[in-house]
């Protein structure tokens, strides 16, 4: 596991959101694109703004945040593959 | 240089001289100004999804994406979270800050114990000498009762210190239940009874009235002392202008405590109870 020397940018947000099928509700939220009104939930279950979104990993396309607590269980599993 | 590769087969002869190139150490999804794929800063493949065709989108996500992310197990983040990951990464407790996490664990309620680790991570960024302020913002949005004031007494140690005290002098205590030790690690974090930190968000007025009334408070009921943190030049004025209004008062004992460069301070303000 490793951070991919691919990113993106904040303004590229929608159109990598657009490429897994999603889109935003009216309060910014994540959400199904053929369902609006299913918001897309991180692992923990927790609903993700726009403003948050932090990026994807592998496991039914998970979609994380971009807090210190989301980012430091990736921190941590990358250091104990490293 | 698999995604080089990948982009070779998605854009079949397009951008060739571009793509010939082997150099590229990053790429990124982000506006351009012309075309689709961009070099930037020299040594930066760019990719500008809202100029693909819907094919490449498709082979985009398919080709590249999906590779990534599913087969190789790569983590895709925007580039500020890459940065954060990587900052958080270098900064993991390590050692003391290890053996502190496993001493805690299971003693405090859980989400004390969650932001006790991401002020872990806070604390040893900022002994390194990076920013902080977006780690500590994240650690006081999710935890806007004590999030703050948690961070600050970690970075002045007093879970490496007074809490541990704490916990030794109850479990000694008859009938001593754990609950009872995590309310009063709560309490103590979300009041600061016998603290306060100094900072740039509240007025001189405010703070001289914050140590004015936990004073009043202690002298009549808690410890006999008040300790008074100041970070930064500007903080450590503010706390030296209101000890100067305890000078006179020879019922209180006071302490300074400076590093050599004079910008962290911690004051003790020792009393006699009433």
């Amino acid at each position: 596991m490793n951070i991919s020397e691919l990113t993106f940018d904040e303004e590229s947000k929608k159109d990598i959101l657009e490429l897994y099928g999603k889109t935003l509700d009216d309060e910014g939220f994540i959400v199904e694109k053929d369902n609006l009104k299913q918001r897309v939930l991180t692992q923990k279950g927790e609903e993700i703004h726009i403003e948050e979104w932090g990026g994807i990993m592998k496991g039914s396309e998970s979609f994380v945040k971009s807090d210190i607590f989301s980012l430091l269980e990736i921190a941590k599993k990358l250091n104990e593959n490293s | 240089m698999k995604i080089l590769d990948k982009l070779r087969n998605i854009f079949e002869g397009k951008f060739r001289d571009l793509l010939a190139n082997n150099v590229f150490k990053l790429f990124d999804f982000s506006r351009n100004t012309n075309n689709v794929i961009e070099l930037k800063d020299g040594q930066k493949l760019s990719l500008d999804l809202s100029k693909a065709t819907d094919d490449e989108k498709k082979k985009i996500k398919a080709e590249i994406l999906d590779f990534l992310v599913q087969e190789e197990n790569d983590i895709l983040l925007t580039n500020k979270s890459a940065e954060k990951t990587k900052k958080i990464k270098r900064n993991l407790p390590e050692d003391k800050d290890k053996e502190l996490l496993a001493f805690y664990k299971d003693k405090l309620k859980p989400e004390i114990y969650k932001a006790l680790e991401g002020a872990l991570v806070v604390r040893r960024t900022y002994q390194r000498g990076e920013d902080i302020s977006e780690l500590k913002r994240d650690i006081s949005f999710r935890y806007p009762e004590f999030g703050n004031n948690l961070c600050n007494l970690v970075t002045r140690d007093y879970f490496d210190d007074y809490f541990k005290e704490l916990y030794n002098n109850m479990v000694e205590e008859d009938g001593f239940n754990i609950i009872s030790y995590q309310d009063e690690v709560e309490r103590i974090i979300k009041s600061l009874p016998y603290m306060v930190f100094i900072h740039r968000y509240k007025s001189y007025e405010e703070f001289s009235g914050e140590v004015k009334f936990k004073l009043d408070k202690l002298r009549k009921y808690g410890t006999e002392k008040l300790k008074l943190h100041g970070l930064g030049k500007e903080n450590v004025e503010t706390a030296l202008k209101i000890t100067n209004e305890y000078s006179k008062d020879d019922r209180i004992f006071i302490e300074k405590y400076f590093n050599s460069s004079k910008t962290i301070i911690t004051i003790i303000f020792r009393f006699l109870r009433d």
